[in-house]
C-alpha cells in the first residue's frame, strides 16, 4: 500500500460496509495483530495481512482495499483469525464483507460468480453429468433427488444473486 | 438413532465414493439416515457467501427448515456444509432482527426458521453419540497397523465458539476415531494447516498444499485421512498438480475417515470406490483387496 502517490480516504466507508451483514465488527479492531500470527495466507503471502485490511478499511482506504488488485481474495476463510480476535471483530467476516461490496460493484474474480450461480440456477454447486450419475450407480447409490429451484428462485427473487436481469444469469 | 441426511454438492456429485462409505457403514452404528426431499446446496461457506451473504443465510435457513419440518437433526459428512449450517443457525438464533428478515422471505414459499435443528459432522455422532467403543464393536478387520496422517481442515472445527467440536489448535476428534478401527494415527508438523481451496489465486493453495505434504511425507505413513471433499480435491487431483509443478515425487494417497471404516467393517476397497482413486492406497488395496470377494 505503500506509493508515491496521494491516498484517499473516504470517511463514509466503514459506514458502507457496515451495511454489509457483520461487516460492522472493524470497529473495534484496536490492531493487536493477534489474526495476523497463525493466518495461513500470511505465512504464504508476505503481501497478505489481515490487520493492515482491518486499518484499511479504517482508514477509508476504499480504493486500496476494494480494488480488483486487493489481496483480499487470497483469505483462506479458515476462521483462524476469527477465533483469535480478542475484540470479536471477526477479520474473515470483514473481508467477507467486503467482497459482498466488490461484488455489488462487479469487482469479482474468474470463476467465483459462475459457482454462485450455479446454485442459482440448478440448486447446487457442482454440475450433475453423466459420469457422476454412472460412478452412483456403480457404487449403488439412490438417484439424486431433484432441488426445488423455482423455491430458490423465488426466495431470491429481487436479490443481488438474481443479478441485474433478475434470471441469475452471470454477467 | 434417526438424521436428517445432508450428503452436500460436492459429494454427491463428484465424490460418490465418500457417500457410498457412509451409507454403508452407519447401519452397524444404530445410525438411520432419513433422505429429506427438497434439500439444495447449503450453500458452500466461501464463494457463494463471499458474493451474496444474505442470500446465502437464507437458502442455509431454507435447508435448516426443511429439516425442522421433519423434527430431525442434520448429519453432514462434508465439513464446508457442517460450518454453512451451523454459522447460519447461530447467526439466526442470534439476532431477532435478522431472523425477522429471513423469515419474511421464507415465507414466500411457506417456510418458517424456528431455531429448533442442530447440524453435526458424522464424525463428531460417532464421538458423542454412538462412542468409540461402538464404532471398535462394529468393526471384524481392523487396520491394525496401518499408519494414517490426519489432515483436520479448516470448517470441522472453526469457528470454535459455533461449530463446538474440539479444540482446533490441539484436536483429537480424528485420532479418536482411527484408534477405534484400530489404525495408528501418526503426528506430523501441519495437521491443523489449511489445504488453501479457497485462496483465488492458485500459487498459494499449492503452497499450502505442498507444506502439508511434506509435513506428511516427513511422517512416514500409509496414507492421509481426510473428513472433507475440499480437503480431499486439494490432496488428490492438487497433489498431482504440486508434484508436477514442483519437480517432486508426492504419492502419499488421501483417504476419506468412512472409507477407512468401510473397510474395517469388512466391507471390500471396490465397494466404497476405493479402487477408482488416482493416488491408490496401495496398502489398503493390498491388505483389504481380497475381503468380500472370497
Amino acid at each position: 500500500m505503500a506509493s508515491g502517490k496521494p491516498i484517499k480516504l473516504d470517511h463514509r466507508f466503514r459506514d458502507e460496509l457496515g451495511l454489509v451483514l457483520e461487516g460492522d465488527g472493524v470497529n473495534y479492531c484496536y490492531q493487536c495483530g493477534a489474526c495476523v500470527g497463525d493466518c495461513p495466507t500470511a505465512r504464504f503471502d508476505e503481501s497478505f495481512n489481515p490487520r493492515n485490511i482491518m486499518l484499511a478499511v479504517l482508514y477509508g482506504m476504499k480504493d486500496e482495499i476494494a480494488s480488483s488488485t486487493s489481496p483480499i481474495w487470497q483469505c483462506s476463510n479458515c476462521f483462524t483469525c476469527f477465533d483469535r480476535c480478542p475484540q470479536d471483530v471477526k477479520p474473515v467476516e470483514v473481508i467477507c464483507a467486503l467482497k459482498n461490496l466488490m461484488a455489488r460493484e462487479g469487482i469479482v474474480p474468474d470463476g467465483v460468480e459462475q459457482m454462485a450461480h450455479g446454485v442459482v440456477k440448478t440448486g447446487r454447486s457442482v454440475l450433475i453429468t453423466k459420469l457422476s450419475e454412472r460412478r452412483r450407480a456403480e457404487l449403488g447409490l439412490p438417484d439424486l433427488q431433484d432441488v426445488p429451484v423455482d423455491e430458490i428462485r423465488t426466495l431470491l427473487e429481487g436479490s443481488e444473486a438474481m443479478g441485474k436481469d433478475g434470471k441469475g444469469e452471470t454477467s | 438413532m434417526k438424521r436428517a441426511f445432508f450428503p452436500g454438492c460436492m459429494i454427491q456429485v463428484r465424490y460418490p465414493q465418500m457417500e457410498a462409505a457412509v451409507r454403508k457403514t452407519v447401519p452397524a452404528l444404530g445410525i438411520e439416515l432419513v433422505d429429506l426431499p427438497g434439500l439444495g446446496c447449503c450453500p458452500d461457506p466461501v464463494f457463494f457467501k463471499s458474493l451474496y451473504k444474505l442470500d446465502w443465510l437464507v437458502l442455509a435457513a431454507r435447508n435448516l427448515a426443511v429439516a425442522e419440518e421433519a423434527g430431525l437433526d442434520f448429519v453432514t459428512i462434508c465439513s464446508g456444509c457442517t460450518e454453512t449450517l451451523a454459522e447460519a443457525a447461530h447467526l439466526l438464533n442470534e439476532g431477532t432482527e435478522l431472523l425477522e428478515d429471513v423469515n419474511r422471505r421464507l415465507k414466500k414459499i411457506g417456510k418458517e426458521y424456528k431455531g429448533t435443528v442442530k447440524t453435526n459432522h458424522l464424525i463428531t455422532i460417532l464421538r458423542d453419540e454412538v462412542g468409540p467403543e461402538n464404532v471398535h464393536a462394529s468393526v471384524t478387520h481392523p487396520l491394525t497397523g496401518i499408519r494414517v496422517a490426519v489432515h483436520y481442515g479448516c470448517h470441522l472445527l472453526k469457528p470454535r465458539a459455533i461449530m463446538q467440536v474440539d479444540d482446533p489448535d490441539n484436536p483429537t476428534v480424528f485420532e479418536d476415531m482411527l484408534r477405534a478401527i484400530g489404525a495408528e494415527p501418526v503426528e506430523h508438523v501441519d495437521r491443523i494447516l489449511c489445504c488453501g481451496k479457497s485462496c483465488r489465486d492458485c500459487e498459494l493453495p499449492e503452497e499450502m498444499t505442498k507444506t502439508v505434504l511434506n509435513s506428511i511425507n516427513d511422517a512416514n505413513v500409509d496414507l492421509m485421512g481426510v473428513i472433507c471433499p475440499s480437503c480431499f480435491d486439494s490432496f488428490d487431483i492438487g497433489q498431482i498438480r504440486v508434484s508436477k509443478k514442483f519437480g517432486l515425487d508426492f504419492t502419499i494417497p488421501p483417504v476419506y475417515y468412512f472409507q477407512m471404516l468401510a473397510l474395517a467393517q469388512g466391507l471390500a476397497p471396490q465397494e466404497v470406490g476405493l479402487d477408482k482413486h488416482k493416488l491408490k492406497p496401495v496398502k489398503l488395496l493390498e491388505r483389504y483387496g481380497a475381503v468380500g470377494q472370497a
